[in-house]
């Protein structure tokens, strides 16, 4: 699919000053180094930090001293419950709504991408959610959820159905968080499905259907093998944003009701600022980051996307 | 096309480089709400009294202590004055983050704050409570009232409640009757500040307390605590459902909208009570003080207070400007804005106290006399939390009252350091 | 394959009227907010709902945008994002090019591309606090260039990215023709590969846009004041100790979304051929 551009030059004939050449000689280094060096600058200081963070205690008191800790704060995470919950609340959460999201924006995008396939106004219509910002979104379903004002509820009423808390009942409250991501994200995974749909080859589905093969056997044989590199690419990248996941919960539900909402970024947020105890919180971060990293290389492995 | 990228860029270079608004003198963090907009328009009246710039920090209740933490560990020096909400004072304060302001009232002649302001406002303003030095002063007098539809409650056969017994009976009537849209109590649930901030004072007046008196034992799991747990499930019962969840918010909007019939709240709530464009119970909401349980019913304090941080860049500045704002004038000014007084001058002013809507005032001034503060502990955010986590289960049913207080025992152990 | 016609209407008719719900419940929530911007808050709570604002106001929308700093909240967020934008979009097309076409030694290109990748995996929460702690050092706290730095952070990992794949999606030929015609490699990066990755860097413009335009964590912690505030923090701001101001909250809420909504339409076009890989053909 990709060829590099060889390393030497092409050209059959010097071209331009002695800076010119050198330039075109070291394009490769010249042209990734601002990026490669803007990052290193933004992320290695804070990776410091926390780095060092991790294996002190810093106390409030910002005239004490840092005391070295070692592991403690690693093993802290054996015994917190808190942090335990977090762990499976995230889990639940990242699992539960990429998977909804994924079948929903493929079911979606089949069946735009075969029956409507002109209509770009249609397609940005569904893209809407995922522009919004999730302040917005998240107030929005604060208040569709109202338990005495919100339309849910009248809707449930209208169904003969007994009006629920939602996002302030301890058994909902988790199921809340993920319909209102699923509205908000379904249209990534659409867009990605939809534009991997329009970049299909027409030839083998002619042959296949000459050879009479279902609609069924066309899409499990044909397309989903086709959109692999995309339908991975769209699951990496939701399940790294749903692990991360922040601003949505801390609005909807703020971790509650009884912790079934609290996620693992939640928590970090409230050990960092509201418990004032860095330490615990650069322990739990790398905890995560770490995590996150030893999946995605798993997770790339296993796609083969590696490039 | 490659131009495009290239102007926007220096563009947004430019117009990042164009904008550099003047700095302030000094810098106040107060959280969004009443609070804040009266500060905000205090700092404009002082600005064009005294030329002093000052600008006004607002953010959400529990943004404001993290800015305020934040600032502090760091020294940054971000904030001359910080908005607190008193529970929070021994944390800023036993983590060397507020200014003494002893040696600011000796340069100004006088030993401390003057005793217009009412004595319980000011206990909260010393580190350690009541005895300590002034590390702030008091600004927004909050503490809990009662607040019921009288009418309803008559109807229930109560005419005022005097006794968490008087509440249950009329609200559990008043459920009964309602038919799952009317409820006879609302409370908040919401895990963390909410609902500790509406158990403590169930818990106080059955004789419970978080700690014993020198701090050196956690007493939530005892018979005085069981019995306050009984009664709050029970309150839970007659609750609208959801109020594991609830924060002050829907509780207001509940009785603003008729929908439910009594509750513990803040007085700034009476504003929106008596405001036709928020509220259908125009004129139909009393109030009275925290009832009684075993022990006599004790508002919950939950006053404002302004204190210097130790980085501050203005300090003395900082100090005219909260001297300022918590003269009797002023904090006159501020009760017109919608935010109870901390002065006895202000509490029996007759230009309020004839006014509709402070009506309230002799009974919020009696609250806070006979007021309890929070626990002050350093570490009072984390144990809120754990605390209100097991309050918040139990409210949820997922967990049994007694397990709850045996949880929480063992969790604020934990965090307290003690046995 | 044969199908009856009836058959092939129903499936037709089910299709569409999938699309339809989708529609619906794609974009009532938006209906929703927009329509409680312009009630009065005694409507707003009212039960049954109130489908429509039947007495409208546009008293939301003045205290917000008149009475309170949202219209200066807004401008924050619109230099805020276009500067990230600006720099992320133009750093990261070089360096996906770069990724895209050329050799690195070893295992360098993999590793490099997936260290942009793991930036990316940084929960954000921990690194405000040293970001915090650097910029009060510079003395840039509650400044709209600390936000754009700090944003840059991770926009530029995803804008190398998208860029690095819709490079590889273009054949090489068309550049390779380009240098045999005499052209530098850089000449035909510019003039062959940009122009034809055109809907990809509308693409991934657009999509930095709103990831800066949205943010809410690192603005939550790094802005104090209507100096540096952006949208986000206004609205959510709205949520206060004692009252939830659901009519201001939708007024700026509604109107964070029209910007982007307004921008969306316009570059339609793009935006779908660009993640269509609508390029050369075979």
């Amino acid at each position: 699919m990709t060829r590099a551009l060889p390393t030497s030059t092409l050209s059959h004939r010097a071209r331009g000053s002695g800076l010119e050449q050198w330039v075109e000689r070291h394009l490769r280094i010249l042209m990734l180094a601002p990026a490669m060096l803007v990052l290193l600058a933004l992320t290695i200081f804070p990776s410091a930090y926390m780095f060092v963070a991790a294996v002190t205690r810093i106390s409030p008191n910002p005239d004490l001293p840092w005391e070295f800790a070692g592991l403690q704060n690693f093993t802290r995470l054996l015994t917190d419950q808190q942090f335990h919950i977090g762990l499976r609340n995230t889990l639940v959460f990242t699992v539960s709504s990429v998977t909804i999201e994924f079948l929903l924006g493929l079911g979606l995008a089949l069946l735009l991408d075969r029956y409507v396939r002109k209509l770009n106004v249609l397609k940005t219509l569904l893209m809407l959610p995922m522009m919004l910002p999730p302040v917005a979104v998240a107030i929005t379903w604060k208040l569709i959820y109202e338990p005495q004002f919100g339309i849910l509820n009248e809707l449930m009423f209208n169904l003969g159905l007994p009006p629920q808390a939602w996002a302030g009942d301890a058994r909902l409250a988790m199921l809340s968080l993920i319909i209102a991501d699923v509205w908000q994200w379904t249209p990534f995974m659409f867009l990605l499905m939809l534009a991997g749909l329009a970049s299909l080859p027409i030839e083998p589905y002619e042959a296949a259907a000459i050879d009479g093969a279902s609609a069924w056997r066309q899409f499990r044989d044909l397309t989903l093998p086709f959109l692999k590199p995309v339908i991975a690419i769209a699951l990496l990248l939701r399940i790294m944003d749903a692990l991360r996941l922040f601003d949505l919960v801390f609005i909807l539900t703020g971790g509650g009701p009884a912790d079934r909402t609290k996620t693992l970024s939640l928590y970090i947020y409230q050990v960092a600022y509201r418990f004032a105890d860095q330490s615990y919180a650069a322990a739990i971060s790398l905890f995560v980051l770490f995590a996150t990293v030893a999946f995605s290389t798993w997770f790339i492995k296993r796609m083969r996307l590696a490039e | 096309m490659v131009r495009r990228p290239f102007l926007a860029m220096a563009f947004a270079l430019w117009s990042l480089a164009a904008i550099h608004p003047a700095w302030a003198d000094i810098t106040v963090l107060v959280p969004s709400g009443s609070e804040g907009d009266g500060l905000r328009a205090a700092a404009a009246d002082y600005a064009k009294l005294k030329g002093t710039k000052v600008e006004i920090v607002q953010a959400p209740y529990n943004n404001v202590f993290e800015q305020a933490a934040n600032a502090g560990q760091t020294k940054s020096g971000a904030f001359d004055i910080v908005l607190m909400d008193d529970p929070w004072i021994p944390f800023f304060a036993e983590n060397g983050h507020l200014e003494d302001l002893t040696p600011y009232f000796q340069k100004a002649g006088k030993d401390g704050p003057d005793d217009d302001f009412l004595s319980k406002s000011l206990a909260l303003c010393r580190n350690p409570y009541n005895s300590g030095p002034y590390i702030c002063l008091p600004y927004v007098g909050n503490a809990q009232m009662f607040f019921y539809d009288a009418a309803k409650f008559k109807e229930a056969g109560i005419e005022e409640p005097k006794t968490w017994d008087d509440v249950l009976k009329a609200a559990k009537a008043l459920t009964d009757k309602g038919g799952g849209r009317y409820f006879g109590y609302v409370f908040r649930g919401g895990q963390g500040n909410p609902v500790v901030a509406d158990f403590m004072p169930l818990f106080w007046s059955y004789g419970a307390n978080l700690f014993n008196e020198d701090r050196s034992k956690v007493t939530i799991d005892t018979p005085e605590g069981a019995q306050a747990m009984k009664m709050f499930m029970a309150l839970r019962d007659v609750s609208p459902k959801g109020v594991e969840s609830y924060n002050a918010n829907e509780v207001g909007q509940a009785l603003a909208a008729g929908t439910a019939a009594s509750s513990i709240n803040w007085p700034n709530w009476v504003a929106t009570f008596e405001d036709p464009t928020q509220s259908r119970m125009v004129g139909k909401i009393s109030y009275t003080g925290i009832p009684a349980g075993t022990n006599p019913g004790s508002s919950e304090i939950g006053h404002w207070t302004m204190g210097i941080m130790a980085a501050a860049k203005n300090k003395q500045e900082a100090f005219d400007f909260m001297q300022w704002a918590t003269s009797p004038e002023q904090i006159k000014v501020s009760a017109e804005r919608g935010n109870p007084p901390v002065r006895t001058s202000t509490f029996t002013d007759p230009d309020l106290t004839k006014q509709e809507k402070f009506r309230h005032y002799p009974v919020l001034m009696k609250a806070i006399q006979a007021s309890t503060p929070r626990p002050r502990h350093p570490k009072w955010p984390e144990i809120e939390n754990a605390f209100g986590i097991e309050l918040s289960k139990a409210v949820a049913g997922a967990e049994t009252p007694e397990e709850a207080l045996k949880n929480a025992q063992a969790a604020v152990e934990k965090i307290a350091g003690t046995k | 394959m044969l199908r009856s016609r009836s058959a092939a209407v129903t499936q037709e008719v089910a299709a569409y009227c999938g699309i339809a719900i989708a529609l619906v419940i794609t974009l009532f929530p938006v209906y929703w907010i927009a329509s409680n911007s312009f009630k009065y808050d005694i409507d707003i709570f009212a039960i049954p709902p109130e489908w429509y604002p039947v007495n409208p106001t546009l008293k939301h929308y003045r205290a917000a945008f008149i009475e309170r700093p949202f219209l200066q909240y807004a401008l924050n967020s619109l230099i805020i994002a276009v500067s990230t934008t600006a720099i992320s979009v133009v750093l990261g097309t070089l360096a996906g090019y770069a990724l895209a076409r050329f050799q690195y030694p070893g295992r360098w290109r993999h590793q490099i591309s997936f260290w942009i990748l793991s930036t990316r995996m940084m929960p954000p929460i921990v690194t405000i606090i040293p970001l915090y702690v650097a910029f009060n050092y510079l003395n840039m706290l509650n400044t709209k260039p600390a936000v754009v730095i700090a944003y840059t952070a991770f926009n530029l990992p995803f804008a190398t990215w998208m860029m690095k794949s819709y490079f590889q999606d273009l054949p090489v030929e068309l550049e390779e023709a380009a240098m045999v015609d005499g052209d530098t490699r850089f000449g035909a990066f510019l003039r062959v590969a940009l122009p034809l990755a055109r809907p990809g860097l509308a693409a991934t413009s657009i999509f930095c846009l709103i990831i800066s335009w949205n943010e809410f964590l690192l603005a939550l912690i790094l802005t104090l004041t209507e100096r540096s505030q952006t949208l986000p923090i206004g609205i959510a701001g709205r949520v206060t100790q004692y009252h939830t101001y659901w009519g201001e909250i939708s007024a700026a809420g509604f109107f964070a979304c029209i910007p982007i909504m307004i921008f969306a339409f316009i570059v339609q076009k793009h935006l779908v051929r660009g993640l269509s890989f609508g390029a050369v053909k075979g």
